[in-house]
């Protein structure tokens, strides 16, 4: 085969080709055309390649140049109709941009849940780190320990939720207080210490708005040597800034505890007004000696902070008792706020 | 504790400000609930501690504000003249239970009118909210109102056999109380008897029969001390609490014991009449403390923070009542005051000292070094189940840890034992510590399904409490990650195999410890055919049961009202703390091309999916990156019956170069035999 039949050939080859794709209307036809003329196995460009050996051998460095330069061709122009239609279909096919995106549900953590991790983090700022424990307890870490002996009022079968147990002298009980996990860490670890303990505690009480049998308290606890209660202050200073946001007071009112003493109750100023947060004050010798600290080398603070009481004031939840329904149109409102 | 402002101007000069009188006694430790009017005078409720029982009267709480307004405070000095006639001829006392009521002393009035109190009694009672009664009845709660020290009057007349007889009661013993109803007594209970059965319930409440009324000629006077447990076992247990019993529970000031008893003649004496008989009759002792307080010099700044001058210090030490001893250098020495049983200790003056300096000058700028903190191996595995839960949709719920019966028969996939009871109950019934979260959840689903809620998924993470062996020990008590979703047994287990996976155990991952092996199980929570179990193996450990999934049974979901498929899973998440200690390295993508090949493998019905898994998993090695179950399909006629077709998806690469067909082929027909030897597998 001469070069001149070659190139005629291949020259109708490529005009057909740009007049195929030129020509397609839609995707369908496109590819019809493209395997055609590209199909990798029997396209007409493939059988051009192939008639490419039956030139003349002095004539095929020009055949090849020529070849190349056809399929280049060929190519750019299916490569144009693929961009025409491509574009020509976004046309077509214009929406209602107010149409809703497709759902995708996201679930939520419980606002208790938020509210404790919250406190947890700005406390771990403060270098305190979170340990958990039991809830059911021995009468020595919910009591004793605590320096509240046996006939101390709050040990009230009527006050607490003991497990009924036949023949026990000294039955357990679900905890009353998260105190009881710092017990537990004092009598495991030497100062210092700094730990936030957290979780469910149980007391009788009628469920109402404001009150219910089971709640949870964040308890801080730090042990460690030359500790005053200007410590104490200053680092509930610091926690309030930052739970509430901006340079926040906070006020001690005496009050008593029997496992802290000095025992003060705790107000921070929110929406411009004093509000009580929760109980602190100074661990007293008699709870350091109980887990084998010396009181004449260190000295410590506690405070705790009931979890739903905050919770409710922040979102603005006027029954508490709603915290443990469980309906997700309640649970679905807690969302990231700004202060 | 209501106190009255012209009641407390009696004993000191008020200032002019209610408001700043509230204040200031609300920032010395006795917070103020409210003030209300009442007629010319004021109301002012005040909160106060249980370590305070002296401020349980006008007297205490007038002493407080001597102090903080540095005022002098007057007393009364009751000193009734006696008349004729011994107060021992009178009547007798014995106490048979000196454990129960320490010191008891009767003073006698003779020939008594008693009527209606005069208009300043009638009005200082009112303030308070105590209703008067008469004469007699309203002195003796005059006089608790005034000093703290509880009173009883009894009608001498009605008292048998000349006596009084201070003993615990027999067990059964009743007793007819001033409120007109009928008490059966307890043995820990303490009563005050006469010559034939108790007339008043110790420190709690007196007798209908020896009532004071108008009829009453002679009075006697009861002042004692009774034991705050007795008290309280007696006030409670028979939901009897009184003012009084309210006091003996704190333990008033034994000094008072004397003088209310005199202060209450006195006042009777002037308003009804009558004379005084010699003397009182007494049994008992009365304890007086006399261990001094050591106050070592710069004790109040070291646990403070603040200095506070020695002048100061002693000034309100002093103030308060407390008197200075004789000390060595180095410190001062203080008796505390009668009224200050609650102050024992050095930490207790210091924080005497603190409540009136005042807490305000407390610095709140002083600097703490800083400490690491790392989040804990539980707060990592909560949070990571949190994330993964609320990315997939699911709402974290909170539910009761304390369960009904009915809750609690649903059953736990953790413990066969009964549940722990508690008492009392948490709320009404639920008296039973859970053993799973399953059973509150599905009642939560069902509450929402209740008031069409829309989709609710929910999840929860609490502990569980199962039973020990032993009952000597604690329960123990596994952290538990719940869910209930609407959807199938697969809906349950994707989710779970997501929680796993992101807690860096994937189920997929059949390989390597820890290993996870997934084995159908039965319960009562799921339908029969549709549930398992997941154990974790660890070297050396064997296998445990790490999670429970499957299609809520329809029995369970009827129980709760769950309309349509509704799926759940429960996993403890205590074991993930420690299962994974060392998250496995980062393998670099590879940059060769895939090979992918579908395989249409036909199995025996019975072959598990998890089999060929493993087996194509062991095959392929490192080659397989990626197997997929595309889907299930069983045919009588083109695959015979009894048989399944599992057609898989598998993409193969090599981290080594790129993967050539004829390579690829070769590890396809291993898979394949591999799947043929292991579980009968047919290419189809």
């Amino acid at each position: 085969m001469d070069l001149e039949a070659f190139a005629r050939d291949l020259d109708r080859l490529q005009e057909e080709a740009e007049a195929a794709f030129a020509r397609a209307a839609d995707g369908d036809t496109l590819e019809i055309a493209r395997v055609e003329f590209l199909g990798a196995k029997s396209g007409r460009l493939k059988q051009a390649q192939k008639s490419l050996s039956l030139v003349d051998r002095e004539a095929k460095p020009e055949a090849g140049r020529r070849f190349n330069e056809a399929k280049q061709r060929i190519a750019a122009a299916f490569e144009a109709a693929r961009t025409r239609l491509a574009d020509r279909g976004a046309e077509a096919e214009a929406i209602d941009v107010t149409l809703p995106g497709r759902p995708l549900v996201l679930g939520r953590l419980h606002p208790i849940t938020r509210t404790i991790r919250e406190v947890q983090e700005i406390m771990a700022r403060l270098g305190f780190e979170s340990v958990d424990g039991p809830e059911v307890e021995d009468q020595w870490h919910n009591f004793e320990a605590l320096a509240i002996p046996p006939e101390h009022p709050a040990r009230d079968p009527l006050d607490n939720f003991y497990l009924a147990v036949a023949g026990g002298t000294d039955p357990l009980l679900l905890r009353s207080q998260t105190s009881t996990v710092q017990i537990r860490v004092m009598e495991s670890r030497r100062p210092p210490v700094r730990i936030v303990s957290l979780g469910r505690v149980y007391r009788p009480d009628t469920a109402d708005a404001t009150h219910y049998p089971m709640f949870h308290q964040v308890e801080g606890l730090l042990i460690e040597e030359g500790t005053t209660m200007a410590h104490l202050k200053s680092v509930l200073r610091l926690f309030a800034s930052s739970f509430l946001g901006g340079d926040v007071h906070v006020r001690f009112r005496p009050s008593f505890f029997p496992f802290t003493e000095p025992s003060v109750e705790v107000d921070m100023e929110w929406g411009g007004r004093w509000v009580e947060m929760g109980g602190a004050g100074m661990v007293d010798p008699a709870v350091l000696e109980a887990v084998g600290y010396d009181p004449d080398h260190v000295s410590g603070f506690a405070f705790g902070l009931g979890v739903e009481r905050i919770a409710a004031r922040r979102h603005g939840v006027a029954d508490i008792r709603d915290f443990y329904r469980n309906d997700v149109r309640f649970l679905g409102q807690f969302g990231e706020r700004l202060r | 504790m209501i106190v009255s402002a012209a009641w407390l101007s009696d004993y000191v000069e008020l200032p002019d400000d209610t408001d700043l009188l509230a204040e200031r006694l609300a920032m010395a430790g006795l917070n103020h609930e409210s003030t209300s009017r009442v007629g010319d005078d004021a109301a002012i409720e005040l909160e106060v501690t249980s370590n305070r029982p002296d401020c349980l009267g006008h007297i205490g709480v007038a002493r407080e504000v001597a102090v903080l307004f540095d005022r002098p405070l007057k007393l009364p000095d009751p000193q009734p003249p006696e008349g004729p006639g011994d107060a021992s001829h009178c009547i007798a006392v014995e106490i048979r239970e000196p454990r129960m009521c320490p010191f008891y002393t009767a003073r006698v009035i003779r020939g008594v009118r008693v009527g209606p109190s005069p208009e300043w009694l009638v009005a200082r009672l009112a303030t308070v909210g105590v209703a008067s009664v008469n004469t007699v009845v309203d002195v003796t709660n005059f006089v608790m109102l005034e000093c703290g020290q509880p009173l009883h009057a009894f009608d001498l007349a009605r008292l048998r056999g000349g006596r009084i007889v201070v003993r615990a009661a027999a067990a059964g013993e009743s007793f007819a109380a001033i409120n007109h109803r009928d008490y059966t007594l307890a043995a820990d209970h303490c009563v005050i008897a006469d010559a034939e059965g108790p007339v008043a319930l110790a420190g709690v409440m007196g007798g209908a029969e020896s009532e004071i009324g108008p009829e009453t000629v002679d009075v006697l006077i009861e002042s004692g001390q009774f034991d705050p447990l007795a008290v309280r076992t007696a006030a409670r247990g028979l939901g009897l609490a009184s003012d009084s019993s309210f006091r003996f529970e704190r333990r008033p000031d034994p000094a008072m014991v004397e003088w209310a008893s005199r202060r209450a003649a006195s006042l009777i004496l002037e308003l009804a009449g009558g004379t005084l008989q010699r003397g009182r009759v007494a049994a008992g002792r009365l304890e007086e403390r006399t261990t001094a307080i050591p106050l070592a010099d710069g004790r109040v700044e070291q646990v403070l923070g603040m200095p506070v001058p020695a002048d100061r210090q002693r000034a309100t030490l002093t103030a308060l009542g407390f008197v200075e001893q004789p000390a060595a250098a180095g410190g001062t020495l203080w008796l505390p005051p009668s009224w200050r049983r609650d102050v024992t200790r050095e930490i207790d003056l210091v924080e005497e000292i603190a409540r009136i300096v005042g807490y305000e000058r407390i610095p709140e700028d002083v600097t703490i070094a800083a400490r690491a903190v790392a989040e804990s191996p539980r707060q990592r595995v909560v949070r990571i189940a949190g994330e993964v839960m609320v990315a997939a949709g699911c709402y974290e719920a909170m539910t009761r840890s304390v369960v009904d019966e009915r809750l609690d028969a649903v059953g736990s996939p953790w413990s066969e034992s009964p549940s722990l009871v508690i008492s009392p109950p948490l709320v009404r019934g639920a008296d039973r510590l859970r053993r799973s979260l399953l059973p509150s959840l599905l009642e939560a689903a069902g509450l929402n399904a209740a008031v069409a809620a829309g989709r609710a998924d929910l999840f929860e993470v609490a502990r569980a409490y199962l039973p020990s062996g032993d009952f000597s020990g604690l329960p123990e008590e596994p952290l538990l990650l719940s869910a209930v979703v609407a959807g199938d047994y697969a809906a349950a287990k994707g989710l779970l195999e997501a929680v796993l996976s992101a807690e860096g155990l994937g189920l997929a991952a059949a390989t390597g410890s820890p290993r996870l092996v997934c084995r159908q199980i039965e319960h009562g929570l799921f339908t029969s055919g549709r549930a398992a179990e997941v154990l974790l193996e660890r070297e050396g450990l064997g296998l445990f049961r790490l999670a429970v999934l499957g299609e809520v049974s329809a029995a369970v979901r009827g129980m709760f009202g769950l309309p349509g498929v509704v799926s759940a899973f429960e996993a403890r998440l205590d074991p993930l703390e420690t299962a994974i200690r060392d998250m496995p390295g980062i393998v670099r993508p590879s940059d060769y091309p895939p090979v992918e090949r579908d395989l249409n493998l036909v199995v025996d019905e019975s072959v598990p999916w998890a089999s060929v898994a493993d087996s194509i998993g062991s095959e392929a090695g490192d080659l397989l990156e990626r197997l997929r179950l595309v889907e299930v399909w069983r045919d009588d006629e083109r695959i015979g019956p009894g048989r399944k077709s599992l057609v898989v998806s598998l993409t193969l690469r090599s981290h080594a170069g790129t993967l050539s067909g004829d390579e690829a082929a070769a590890v396809v027909e291993r898979i394949v035999d591999a799947c043929g030897k292991a579980c009968g597998a047919t290419l189809r």
